[in-house]
């Protein structure tokens, strides 16, 4: 709609988004997706980069490493392409930044919080989340500290993301000197996890901690409550979402703990003008909506700094940038391209509510 | 909780999810019986059967302005996600598979394959790419027996899903429709020049099996809480196997084949490693198959030459 009242000379440069659109996963790839096309009809508006129109490209990645890379190689076959917002799940941006990588395309995750990720050295990733190395130890300590827990039986989704965190909560958990009594995986996609949870309850664990996704998450909780396995229920940012409440019912959700790489997303300071627009435009705020716009705005900066309109010039005016006031707050990449501003705040479940606890401590 | 509670507790499990594998296995079952066809679009028409009586919750709310609750709003979303999916099924028959009765065999198959494509993405476009939570018709209720625990959904799904396969099994068995279908199953050919009207009895192959799968899919999502358009894919291939393990064409092959894999998958996550919970129910399969080619119940059909 408004790339008709540009003038006919403008030209066309496109940013890309990916995450899951469709299956279960699909909400978290549309708060981000959602966030990126809000920032974009922002930066057409205020027509942020003088003589060009940004278009704004989504792929759906199915939360599937195979089919992310297939979305990869679309993304960087189109010319016009500058910088990706992507992946969503550290399974799908690992193996996409080397792609990414090869064609010097410049790729910003808003979620993937697996710490090996930026490890592999490439020049192009760039990272708004923060990391599981930071997220688990810190779930670790507040469940330690102030939750005052003794066991825990650990749950992973066998995920790059959902593994990688809850290696990190256990070595923690076990420096802490909480005693850890099983550590199991799930298969994403499964439905039944009662012959696990049938096997954990005689265990009489007084935390269960999960590494995945609010929907292995919400069934896990469900058929827990049906098992009569009474034992709190911890995760991170996969499972701080409001959907795992919707899905799981408000009775079994009730006090559920959850790490976020983040804080409270409905109330951040200077962030008003965005809630307005986004609520207007989609909705309630998703819990990834403002990393996704966030990590759209970083891109815009540089695509409007890099002196030619092209990915190198892009790239090297992203590795120039010294730091970026977001919403979520300040922005500042390291050597390897991860966020040195980390950030982890505690959810709860509270009367059917997600709310915001405070920073985890 | 003692060893014999868990183990107890554990085929319960196993039994539950067993009895919804078993719904969808005999349709498999009967479709094969009647055309030699592996309807690979099975799966999404339970998938399909579990989001119409979704929509049947929805729209009483709608009409009625109450929740949806009580024994006989159950029934009636049962009823009409059985109606519904065996209505899928008999248009799937009719436009995808009928046109291709006379094609060789392999045409039918990768057509049942498209239709599984068509039917996930028609309902991920209708009802959205997210998942739907399932309302909770009955009040949340728990029973306990000793240490074991039991929710009333597990309890419907055990007495439905019996009541629907004795119900089928007697038709098959006792009807003259029923015998009918048994008479093609032998020989289809001979079946027709006897008088029997082939392509009525096919459609009814589908109408039954696919309301059968109508049925499984809303205790499915009764008992799991939440639908999306692609769970019909592994439920149905583990119906497939239930089918296979129980003999393909057999009907109280595919129950035992059903049951057989539930308790297969809940003891082997249970007490080996739920990581290789979906390795358990194929490595059953392997195991029956190379000791007992035609499935446990089946028999060995001498190819015709």
């Amino acid at each position: 709609m408004l790339s008709g009242c540009q003038s006919a000379s403008s030209k066309i440069i496109k940013i890309g988004c990916a995450g899951p659109l469709t299956g279960d996963q699909a909400q978290l790839g549309m708060d981000t997706c959602q966030g990126v096309e809000l920032a974009v009809a922002e930066a057409n508006q205020k027509q942020s980069i003088p003589g060009y129109v940004i278009e704004l490209l989504k792929l759906d990645d199915q939360h599937n490493p195979a089919q992310a890379v297939s979305v990869a190689k679309k993304f960087t076959t189109d010319r016009k392409v500058l910088a990706v917002i992507g992946h969503f799940n550290s399974s799908c941006t690992q193996p996409a930044a080397a792609v990414y990588n090869e064609v010097g395309l410049v790729q910003i995750t808003p979620a993937s919080t697996n710490p090996a990720i930026s490890k592999q050295g490439f020049k192009t990733f760039f990272r708004v989340a923060g990391t599981d190395d930071v997220q688990g130890p810190k779930g670790a300590q507040f469940a330690a500290h102030m939750l005052g827990i003794k066991s825990v039986f650990i749950i992973d989704d066998k995920t790059t993301y959902g593994k990688g965190l809850a290696d990190e909560f256990q070595k923690e958990a076990l420096h802490l000197g909480i005693h850890v009594l099983g550590h199991e995986g799930l298969t994403q996609g499964d439905k039944d996890f009662s012959p696990l949870l049938t096997r954990i309850k005689p265990l009489k664990p007084e935390l269960i901690y999960f590494g995945g996704i609010y929907t292995e998450g919400a069934l896990l909780l469900r058929q827990a409550q049906a098992l009569g396995l009474h034992a709190q229920f911890m995760g991170g940012d996969g499972i701080a979402s409001t959907v795992l409440i919707e899905l799981a019912g408000t009775e079994a959700s009730e006090g559920v703990f959850a790490t976020m790489v983040g804080g409270d997303t409905q109330k951040m300071p200077g962030a008003e003008g965005f809630i307005t627009a986004y609520e207007a435009q989609y909705g309630r705020v998703g819990q990834w909506s403002a990393y996704g716009y966030d990590s759209a705005n970083v891109a815009l900066a540089a695509m409007a700094q890099a002196k030619k309109k092209d990915r190198a010039s892009v790239l090297s005016a992203m590795r120039a940038i010294p730091g970026f006031a977001g919403i979520t707050g300040a922005i500042v990449f390291d050597e390897k391209g991860d966020n040195k501003n980390q950030f982890i705040g505690i959810f709860k479940v509270v009367d059917g509510q997600l709310t915001y606890v405070g920073p985890a401590e | 909780m003692g060893s014999w509670d868990v183990f107890i507790q554990q085929l319960l499990n196993g039994l539950t999810i067993g009895m919804i594998y078993a719904l969808i296995a005999l349709g498999y079952t009967i479709v094969y019986g009647v055309l030699q066809l592996i309807n690979f679009a099975h799966g999404e028409i339970f998938m399909a059967g579990a989001y119409i009586g979704l929509a049947a919750a929805a729209a009483w709310i709608l009409v009625s302005g109450t929740a949806l609750t009580g024994g006989i709003a159950l029934a009636g979303v049962l009823l009409f996600a059985m109606l519904g999916a065996a209505a899928l099924g008999s248009l799937t028959e009719r436009f995808a598979y009928r046109p291709l009765r006379q094609a060789p065999r392999l045409a039918p198959l990768i057509t049942a394959i498209g239709v599984s494509f068509v039917l996930q993405n028609v309902v991920m476009l209708l009802c959205g790419p997210v998942d739907k939570r399932y309302p909770e018709i009955l009040a949340a209720r728990q029973y306990s027996f000793g240490l074991v625990s039991m929710t009333h959904y597990q309890i419907i799904i055990l007495i439905v899903s019996v009541t629907l396969m004795l119900g089928l099994h007697l038709f098959i068995k006792k009807t003259r429709t029923g015998k009918a279908m048994r008479a093609m199953a032998d020989d289809t050919q001979a079946a027709s020049l006897m008088g029997i009207p082939v392509d009525r009895t096919v459609n009814l192959a589908f109408v039954m099996g696919s309301a059968m799968a109508g049925a499984g899919g809303v205790l499915f999502g009764l008992y799991y809480h939440t639908v999306n358009f692609h769970d019909g894919y592994l439920a149905g291939l583990k119906a497939f196997t239930a089918a296979v393990l129980g003999g393909i064409g057999n009907i109280p092959g595919a129950m035992l084949g059903g049951l057989l894999l539930g308790v297969a998958e809940g003891l082997g996550a249970g007490y080996l490693s739920s990581e290789w919970k979906n390795v358990f129910a194929f490595l059953v399969l392997i195991a029956v198959l190379l000791f007992r080619p035609q499935g446990i119940l089946g028999t060995r059909v001498v190819k015709k030459v």
